[in-house]
């Protein structure tokens, strides 16, 4: 049968967060014996939300440095050039002069949405970034509806956006914050009818999964090149990402030349950066997406080496029976996750690239866009997709 | 069309309010305290026919003047009786210009308002009222246009006084 | 509290923070009346439209002028001819050669000194180099205003060095006072021609970089064609002058048509053309025109800057001029092509050394009197190209 039809039977029955997680698993074999069951759990988890917080952090300073400097060679000048080496720490110093601002609060605004909106779409993001795998076999959450949690975790950010508009009890930021969810709403489908052509040839949603199942061809064997209804889908893809992470030139919902700065004209200090950094961690997750689900996710040459020569295995059976950590596998990891990681931010660079080029588009052509062509040519595309993997099935067998 | 052309043309036509023209002239050496005139000349227009003059103006197919440049008004001095009001005429068709000076008593500074003729006028007119104390009759949309809606006095007439203070501001 | 907020507010007003039982909430929308400025990135100073829009439809805009209001013509009646010059940097402050021209032009008509041909041709050079870095200006913020702020720089990467050739000639950036009563204030430094010459070519080289870049865009194209269109008879009716003019397709250029300096001169050489707008994106009068108009002026003016080049000629720079100006009585209009559109001096003198009257008609006031008319039924991110294509600067709106 048709691919399709295969995801939903197996898909359906997962609930999100019971997908095996094999590296921690392995971690409770490896450990189990020294310390209690319970700790381990707790330390993990504490760590993994640990790391995921400073890896967001961690992204969004680069980033936001990246698209200084990014915009600065673009504009014929420099960018950052006096905080450390061509500027690299200027995103700290940023960080600390955010910290450091006054917590203002405009006095008609509802207090509680007004603080509470920064938060909830900086920790929708934090949990959409825990499906992100960092290699083949590390990993926050090894989950089987990965893609869907990460789309649906990312658009619970429009609440946040929309709650901040509302709590604000400014004009602009109500024009904002009406402008992101009629956005939203509207390239939602595409995004998601896009994303959906390569979840259907790989025929799961798992992000480890469907990046190993790029392996073969040495590493080239991207979804990219398996269809020819891939290409368009992954334009179609990165149109619909522009508009669902407010990117130029969809960047509406805070359009400073119009709305002032939108749903964050009342925002300042840290909580502004709030915003700020879920810009640049959505950017991050749905670049990630791209490269997992079109760009052969780990999988390069370079890997598919790497792989070759260390082992792939980061567990294995030790000698008598227990599990093991596979220190000679750490290479191939690490290239693997480098390579991912690269792949991400070549997406985003591309997204900075368009931001600092193009004009921004009107509201309704918005939303003719997103749904008069965007969501049309995204149903050809799965179509055309779904008949083409059908079709190689019954040649190919 | 030169000056003396226009000239001509307005008296053809019977402009209505025309009054007199002035031309720019050297200074007559009998005379010790004639200076003379320079710059432009101007035709010199009843204020209550401005409107129609301008109308007239406008509407003539060899004045063709379709364009109100300017409209401003003038408080040539604290003695005066009169305020200048001046308009400012351009044809682009035929590449001339008009100069028309309407003279007003300060005491009833009133005439009618320009903006049915020229849409140019409105905001022109709404400075000149703040700024001279000039009632526009029948413009559209009366008010204060640079200066505060509460500000007393009309700042470019020569007897204006500088206030002290504007809402608790010192102004010395 | 609700009782008082109530009884000051208009009827069918939704309250926000409804902690006391007597607000009434009314479910009919009323349009939302919305302050467009004074403190707003698009109003290119401190501008005030109030907006009343219906969700993202403008359905009524009433521009409010006087934040910037400077007080220029009352000025002009209590300093001496000479010392006014510099109040008329402060205008138009992208445009401040410009703005000396016509005021030395207004005085100069009343004087009738002569002006050496050398000043003349010094001062064409300034004021079309003025030209090109208030464009340049227009067009870039015209830019952000529509989103993309990349072309902005582009553009400030020209001007800047426009404003160092000012800064060679007379020490200042931008408010110049260089262009004085009877001529220039100093010869230009040994070589500023040469480099004048050098940023004509560079700039030349550097021009299509914003056509390709923004002009022709296809986003920047799609917004705004037929945006704001001002047709031909709504151009003449409202006195628009300049590039309003011109982008609503009416073939007029003080320069050519009623030339001043030797800019007919110029033209008869067959030096420069005057670029208008045909509608190729759309209707005709709209804000893609308009831009269009800017941008091809641009290198209109670099043409008559080589012209003014190549006719150089040696002699003094300022005319003979007594310490203490005097001027004959009488009274001049004198209206110069400035980058935005005529700007008039009106000039009357009673042979002393004050004017009885100053009288600046600023382009961008009449330029900006139709945006009531064409606001309405606009977007709000239409307002916001519209406004810019209308391309004002608030200090000569307001004086």
């Amino acid at each position: 049968m048709a691919p399709a039809l295969m995801l939903v039977q197996e898909a359906a029955p997962v609930a999100v967060g019971s997908g095996s997680n094999a590296f921690l698993e392995g971690l409770v074999a490896a450990l189990g014996e020294s310390l209690p069951l319970w700790a381990l759990w707790l330390g993990a988890a504490v760590t993994g939300v640990a790391i995921v917080i400073g890896l967001i952090s961690l992204i969004a300073m680069f980033s936001v440095w990246l698209e200084r400097k990014v915009a600065g060679h673009i504009q014929c000048r420099y960018g950052p050039m006096y905080v450390g080496w061509h500027g690299w720490l200027q995103s700290i110093a940023d960080g600390v002069k955010l910290l450091l601002k006054e917590d203002m609060i405009p006095r008609d605004a509802d207090r509680l949405l007004f603080m509470l909106a920064p938060a909830l779409v900086l920790s929708a993001i934090v949990a959409a970034m825990a499906a992100y795998p960092l290699a083949p076999g590390v990993f926050f959450a090894d989950l089987d509806l990965g893609v869907f949690f990460v789309i649906a975790m990312s658009s619970m950010t429009t609440i946040g956006v929309v709650m901040a508009g509302w709590a604000s009890n400014s004009k602009w930021t109500v024009f904002g914050a009406m402008r992101e969810a009629a956005q939203v709403v509207a390239y939602e489908i595409p995004l998601g009818v896009a994303l959906l052509v390569p979840v259907m040839v790989a025929g799961t949603l798992n992000l480890r999964e469907a990046s190993e199942l790029q392996s073969d061809w040495y590493g080239m064997g991207w979804f990219m090149f398996k269809n020819p209804f891939m290409l368009p889908a992954f334009v179609l893809y990165f149109i619909a990402a522009l508009a669902e992470t407010k990117r130029a030139p969809f960047d509406l919902p805070e359009a400073e030349s119009e709305l002032v700065a939108g749903f964050m004209t009342e925002y300042s200090g840290i909580r502004w950066s709030f915003f700020f950094m879920e810009e640049y961690a959505a950017m991050f997750l749905m670049s990630a997406l791209a490269a997992v689900f079109f760009l052969g996710g780990f999988e390069s040459p370079l890997t598919w080496a790497a792989g070759e020569f260390f082992g792939r295995e980061l567990f294995v059976a030790g000698v008598n029976g227990a599990t093991e950590l596979n220190l000679q596998a750490i290479p191939y990891h690490a290239v693997a996750g480098l390579t991912l990681l690269l792949k991400t931010f070549a997406g985003i660079f591309l997204m900075m690239w368009l931001r600092w080029t193009l004009p921004r588009v009107r509201v309704d052509q918005v939303m003719t866009m997103g749904y008069k062509y965007l969501t049309p040519l995204a149903l050809v595309c799965a179509l055309g997709a779904a008949l083409w993997e059908a079709g190689k099935q019954a040649l190919l067998g | 069309m030169d000056f003396q052309g226009i000239l001509d043309r307005l008296t053809a036509i019977r402009a209505p309010g025309l009054v007199a023209s002035d031309e720019p002239r050297q200074a007559d050496p009998k005379d010790k305290k004639d200076k003379g005139r320079a710059g432009d000349p101007f035709v010199i227009v009843d204020a209550q026919q401005l409107a129609e003059f301008v109308r007239a103006c406008r509407d003539d197919d060899r004045l063709h003047f379709e364009q109100l440049v300017d409209l401003t008004a003038t408080d040539p001095s604290k003695d005066a009786a009169e305020l200048w009001i001046n308009v400012q005429l351009l044809s682009l068709k035929f590449r001339h210009r008009l100069a028309i000076k309407a003279l007003l008593p300060k005491t009833a500074a009133s005439l009618p308002s320009l903006v049915p003729v020229h849409r140019a006028s409105q905001w022109h007119e709404r400075e000149c009222a703040e700024m001279f104390g000039i009632r526009f009759v029948g413009h559209p949309d009366p008010r204060n246009i640079l200066l505060p809606d509460d500000w007393a006095g009309h700042p470019l007439r020569k007897d204006y006084e500088f206030p002290k203070e504007y809402h608790g501001i010192s102004c010395e | 509290m609700a009782n008082e907020v109530t009884k000051t507010m208009p009827p069918n007003t939704r309250l926000l923070r409804t902690d006391a039982s007597e607000v009434t909430v009314d479910i009919r929308t009323p349009d939302l009346e919305i302050n467009f400025g004074p403190q707003h990135p698009a109003t290119h100073g401190v501008m005030r439209v109030l907006m009343r829009t219906d969700g993202e439809l403008v359905t009524g805009a009433q521009p409010h002028l006087g934040y910037l209001h400077r007080c220029a013509e009352k000025i002009g009646e209590n300093v001496e001819w000479l010392q006014y010059l510099p109040y008329t940097d402060r205008y138009d402050y992208l445009a401040s050669m410009n703005n000396n021209l016509g005021y030395s032009l207004a005085v100069e008509a009343l004087l009738g000194v002569e002006i050496p041909r050398r000043a003349t041709l010094i001062r064409i050079i300034c004021a079309e180099l003025n030209r090109i870095g208030s464009h340049l200006v227009a067009f870039g913020t015209y830019g952000l205003d529509i989103g993309a702020f990349t072309p902005f720089l582009y553009c400030f990467r020209e001007r800047e060095w426009m404003m160092s050739l000012f800064e060679k000639i007379c020490g200042a950036r931008l408010t110049y006072s260089y262009i004085r009563i009877g001529g220039v204030f100093n010869d230009a430094p040994p070589g500023w021609f040469e480099e004048v010459a050098r940023f004509c070519d560079v700039f030349e080289r550097k021009w299509p970089e914003y056509v390709d870049l923004l002009l022709v865009n296809q986003i920047y194209v799609k917004r705004t064609a037929n945006v704001g269109v001002i047709s031909r008879e709504m151009a003449l009716d409202f006195g628009l002058s300049g590039t309003m003019l011109r982008g609503s397709g009416i073939d007029w250029d003080l320069r050519r048509d009623m030339p001043y300096m030797c800019y007919g001169e110029i033209w008869r050489d067959g030096a420069y053309k005057i670029p208008l707008a045909k509608g190729e994106m759309g209707a005709l009068g709209d804000c893609w025109d308009r831009s269009w108009v800017r941008v091809m002026e641009m290198m209109e003016s670099i043409r008559i800057v080589r012209w003014c080049l190549d006719h150089m000629v040696d002699g003094p720079v300022i005319g003979e001029l007594p310490k203490s100006l005097k001027v004959p009585a009488g009274e001049a209009y004198v209206g110069i092509e400035n980058p935005r559109g005529e700007l008039g001096h009106y000039i009357v003198s009673d042979g002393g050394k004050v004017a009885v009257r100053t009288r600046v008609r600023g382009p961008s006031f009449s330029n900006l009197a139709v945006l009531e008319d064409i606001l309405p039924g606009s977007l709000v991110g239409d307002a916001v190209a519209i406004i810019g294509s209308t391309d004002i600067v608030v200090g000569e709106t307001d004086r």
